[in-house]
């Protein structure tokens, strides 16, 4: 049977092997390069100008590995559709489920072979990707300090696993519902898409509560703050974070040390003062709660979401394992 | 006696559609079994049901005494050729024989190879390039050599032209006698069957019609011919199967155990094709007339 696996996938296994390959090339050279650029521009620059070559290293770097991480946000929809949705729909069109069904070997060893090679030639697959991709990005990853970044989180790591096959046994359980390979590579696209999408817009950030703790608004946070914003009533510092952490609020409201609101009242003398503003309002003492997912809880959420869509690929294979053996031909 | 095949009151229906209705059959061992009807009568929903393809929506069926496909052990004990005899067209004849050698634990290398060469086809040749008869040739390759205990071909030579649909059943008919193995085939056409069969099972509007072996079909079955008043008291145990009427004469295929004597009226023997086709006409009146086929109905 997996003699018969091979011979059906090795022409498409073989194709994306050269591709990887290919692509393996291109990550470790990427790779070296930002390594020798962070070596030679980040480390060690002067103060005056470390922010300024920070800024150049990220934009350099930017475009190619944003690509290689689209790649791999669209590897599952890929795998799902090219490699999922036509293996049970491809005999069912060509009839020769009829012919393979009917040797000996029982429907569910049949699928459980098939679904196994091609679920360990994914993993591989991702896997290889996703390990370059991480590696070659690790210095720029660390200089942007933005690993819960919707595309730099699924794009890392080992959540491309759990995407990658969730998408694969929902190709394959549509392929067998639908019973046609279009329709079944649409569904499955529509699907994992909205998977992908959902879970970074909406789930991901409640996977843990978020934490609230409390910044002293001293020179360095005002300085990291992108604005402030104050009415009569309350005052807001807008798109503060810590580094490495996920900011969970754009905006924050700001308290003085007895716990009133700062208000426009107060900042007013501040405000008058121009550039030296800045200096004058981390004088006075003020806080807000950062509500956020801590930086360590970076590794507990990759899990997380890896072990969701592996869960959901079980379950989704058990339900297939279940309806081959009810499948009429 | 054993059986390969007993349904009792089969059914299989798609939706609303009735496929196949409460169907009783019991198929002896060591036959080559003609399953023949008009297309859509059901014969390819039999068998299917009878190699585990589909699952019935009524009744029981068993083959070789198990479920059918209820597990690998059952499966490398039918061997199956479905309708068109798909095989996979990217895979070279040569693979084939491999996947069959694989996936079947009793597989005859020496028979698949034996027959290849005799049909004269080329082992790198891509399946999908194959012509209809050799496809067929080469499906019907893989189930022999699986050496099952019961053949089942749907429609084996239904694509296939004059010579090669002969030289298909000729070929079955050689190897039938030296594998030991029991057919189920079917078609729509009985002069495919008439040749190679010992037992017959008619189907016609989802319904068997009738089954059984061929000499005893014959010997039951004969023609009545005489006038309308000297066939119009049939003796007790005769049953019309059809009456036909030119003028002051009338024709009558009827079902008697016992040979009867009725004064004045001539009985013959009547052929196969003659048999099949007074149950399907049966079949087709009544189902057109909004009757199902209880020979009550046909006797009017």
């Amino acid at each position: 049977m997996i003699w018969l696996t091979w011979r059906q996938i090795r022409v498409q296994t073989l194709t994306v092997l050269a591709t990887l390959t290919v692509l393996a090339g291109c990550l470790v050279l990427l790779g070296y390069q930002i390594r020798h650029a962070y070596n030679t521009d980040i480390v060690g620059c002067q103060p005056d100008i470390c922010e300024r070559a920070k800024e150049k290293f990220l934009d350099a770097y930017d475009g190619p590995l944003g690509m290689a991480g689209a790649l791999l946000i669209g590897a599952p929809a890929l795998v799902g559709i090219f490699w999922g949705a036509p293996l049970i729909t491809r005999e069912l069109e060509e009839k020769t489920h009829r012919l393979v069904w009917n040797q000996s070997v029982t429907r569910t060893r049949w699928l459980a072979t098939k679904l196994g090679c091609v679920a360990l030639v994914t993993l591989a697959v991702t896997g290889a990707l996703s390990l370059l991709l991480t590696w070659s990005a690790s210095r720029y990853d660390q200089v942007l300090g933005e690993r819960f970044e919707a595309l730099n989180f699924a794009a890392r790591n080992v959540v491309p696993l759990g995407y990658a096959v969730f998408a694969l046994v929902f190709g394959i359980v549509a392929g067998l519902l639908v019973r046609r390979t279009l329709p079944a590579m649409a569904l499955t696209l529509a699907v994992v898409a909205a998977a992908q999408i959902l879970v970074s817009t909406e789930l991901r950030a409640h996977l843990m509560p978020p934490v609230t703790t409390t910044v002293a608004l001293d020179a360095a946070v005002v300085e990291a703050a992108d604005g402030f914003s104050v009415s009569e009533t309350d005052g807001l510092i807008e798109g503060y974070e810590i580094p490495g952490t996920w900011s969970m609020a754009a905006q924050s409201q700001l308290f003085n040390a007895d716990g009133r609101p700062y208000t426009f009242a107060q900042a007013k003398p501040c405000m008058m003062l121009g550039p030296a503003g800045k200096e004058c309002m981390a004088k006075l003492n003020l806080h807000f709660g950062y509500r956020h997912q801590p930086a360590g809880r970076y590794w507990p959420f990759q899990w997380i979401e890896l072990s969701v869509f592996l869960g959901l690929a079980v379950l989704l294979a058990g339900f297939g394992f279940w309806r081959i053996r009810r499948q009429p031909s | 006696m054993t059986l390969v095949v007993q349904t009792t009151g089969l059914g299989k229906r798609y939706g609303r559609k009735k496929a196949l209705t409460d169907c009783t059959l019991r198929v002896p061992a060591g036959r080559v079994v003609g399953l023949v009807g008009p297309n859509g009568a059901g014969k390819s929903t039999l068998l299917g049901l009878a190699c585990g393809l589909i699952r019935p929506s009524a009744g029981s069926i068993e083959v070789l005494g198990n479920r059918p496909a209820a597990s690998a052990a059952q499966l490398a004990r039918v061997g199956f050729v479905a309708q068109d005899a798909p095989v996979y067209p990217g895979l070279s004849v040569a693979d084939h024989l491999r996947l069959g050698a694989r996936l079947n634990p009793r597989w005859d290398q020496r028979l698949a190879d034996g027959r290849i060469r005799q049909l004269g086809l080329d082992p790198g040749q891509k399946a999908g390039r194959l012509s209809g008869g050799q496809r067929a040739q080469l499906a019907l390759t893989l189930a022999a050599a699986k050496r099952a205990e019961l053949l089942i071909l749907d429609e084996p030579v239904a694509a296939l032209d004059p010579l090669a649909r002969r030289a298909f059943l000729r070929d079955l008919l050689d190897f039938v006698a030296e594998l030991d193995v029991s057919v189920v085939l079917s078609s729509h056409l009985l002069g495919d069957l008439e040749r190679v069969c010992d037992h017959l099972v008619v189907l016609s509007g989802s319904r068997v019609q009738l089954a059984g072996d061929i000499d005893d079909l014959l010997a039951v079955h004969h023609r009545l011919t005489g006038t309308r008043e000297d066939l119009d008291d049939l003796p007790a145990g005769v049953e019309i199967i059809l009456a036909e009427h030119t003028g002051g004469r009338s024709s009558l295929i009827v079902h008697c155990a016992a040979p009867v004597r009725i004064p004045a009226v001539e009985l013959a023997p009547i052929d196969l094709e003659d048999l099949v086709l007074a149950y399907m006409t049966r079949a087709a009146t009544a189902s057109v007339s909004g009757f199902s086929a209880e020979p009550a109905e046909a006797r009017r």
